[in-house]
């Protein structure tokens, strides 16, 4: 019974991507980084935004703006679509759980961090699908299925998005010319576009089965 | 009298009613939510809804504001210091329970 409580108070947790704006924001944070890797790769060599502290600057700025607009877009849709028909949920900051997360969320981006630049020295060569690449699907991979498994286990379709995104990662690796340095980008907007999708996708299915509110809802 | 039947039996029964066992465990896993989200996840009605907040609010667990979202109203409810001292006193008692 316990555990069915516990279950039941991981409800509101799921709710926050009831309609996508989780995966959508993690998508347009791959879509910047992306952006942000792009413009730098084509800049003139001898830029003054390539090198020192103006590009460091310009980092920052993009990274700024990057993070305004992801903490910004999914609350507009909240505000406008998601609160009115489905009710509003404030969470809470602070406390055991929160610390707990927190931390949880730390050591997870350094294990995927420190896996990612591991990878990266292991091998530069596309010759064949490299480990460093293997491992990149698989760390992406996992992360994508352990996020569906906490917020998204509603929508069965998501672990056919994962196996879109992993076989796409490959397909990539085999199909496109140049090594894993090189194509790092073309993977993160793979990747970026496929978790918008999936948000994008989510949200249009939400609004299908939900109704606005009546004045008198409540 | 055995451990676990004075653990049961000292469950808060005010909490332990299901349909405000569900309203206490959403509304204490969210700093605070409205009416709308509560009928969404317990699929009560209105009336049910309305009337298991009533007693929650009466036992000084559940604090319910009333509010507008621009010209829509809005009905906030948290848990109280009360009520989630209460809430972790029965998921201790549950625990001892079973």
């Amino acid at each position: 019974m316990k555990d069915e409580l516990q279950n039941y108070m991981a409800r509101p947790c799921r709710y926050n991507n009831i309609d996508g704006t989780g995966e959508m924001g993690m998508g347009l944070m791959m879509l910047g980084y992306t952006f942000l890797g792009y413009v730098q790769a084509n800049l003139p060599q001898g830029s003054m935004w390539r090198h020192g502290l103006a590009s460091m600057l310009l980092f920052f700025a993009v990274l700024l703006l990057m993070v305004g607009f992801i903490l910004w877009f999914p609350k507009a849709i909240k505000k406008r679509i998601t609160w009115p028909r489905t009710g509003y949920v404030a969470y809470r900051v602070g406390g055991k759980a929160w610390r707990k997360a927190l931390v949880g969320v730390a050591v997870f981006s350094a294990v995927i961090a420190a896996a990612l630049g591991c990878l990266r020295r292991l091998d530069t060569r596309h010759d064949w699908i490299s480990l460093a690449w293997m491992g990149n699907v698989a760390i992406f991979g996992a992360g994508y299925a352990f996020w569906i498994y906490c917020f998204g286990r509603e929508h069965s379709w998501k672990w056919l998005i994962l196996l879109f995104m992993a076989l796409g990662l490959l397909a990539i690796a085999l199909l496109v010319p140049g090594d894993i340095v090189g194509l790092r980008w073309l993977m993160l907007l793979f990747i970026g576009l496929t978790w918008l999708g999936s948000g994008g996708a989510t949200l249009f299915w939400y609004i299908r089965h939900t109704q606005p509110p009546t004045p008198a809802a409540e | 009298m055995n451990e676990q039947l004075r653990a049961i039996s000292e469950l808060d029964r005010v909490i332990h009613e299901p349909g405000r066992l569900m309203i206490v465990a959403l509304l204490g896993a969210v700093k605070e939510c409205d009416f709308l989200y509560l009928l969404h996840e317990t699929e009560m009605n209105k009336g049910n809804l309305s009337g298991h907040l009533a007693r929650l609010e009466e036992a000084g667990y559940v604090e319910i504001e009333k509010t507008y979202r621009g010209k829509v109203p809005q009905t906030l409810l948290r848990l109280t210091r009360a009520g989630r001292a209460a809430f972790d006193q029965y998921l201790q008692g549950l625990k001892a329970a079973f």
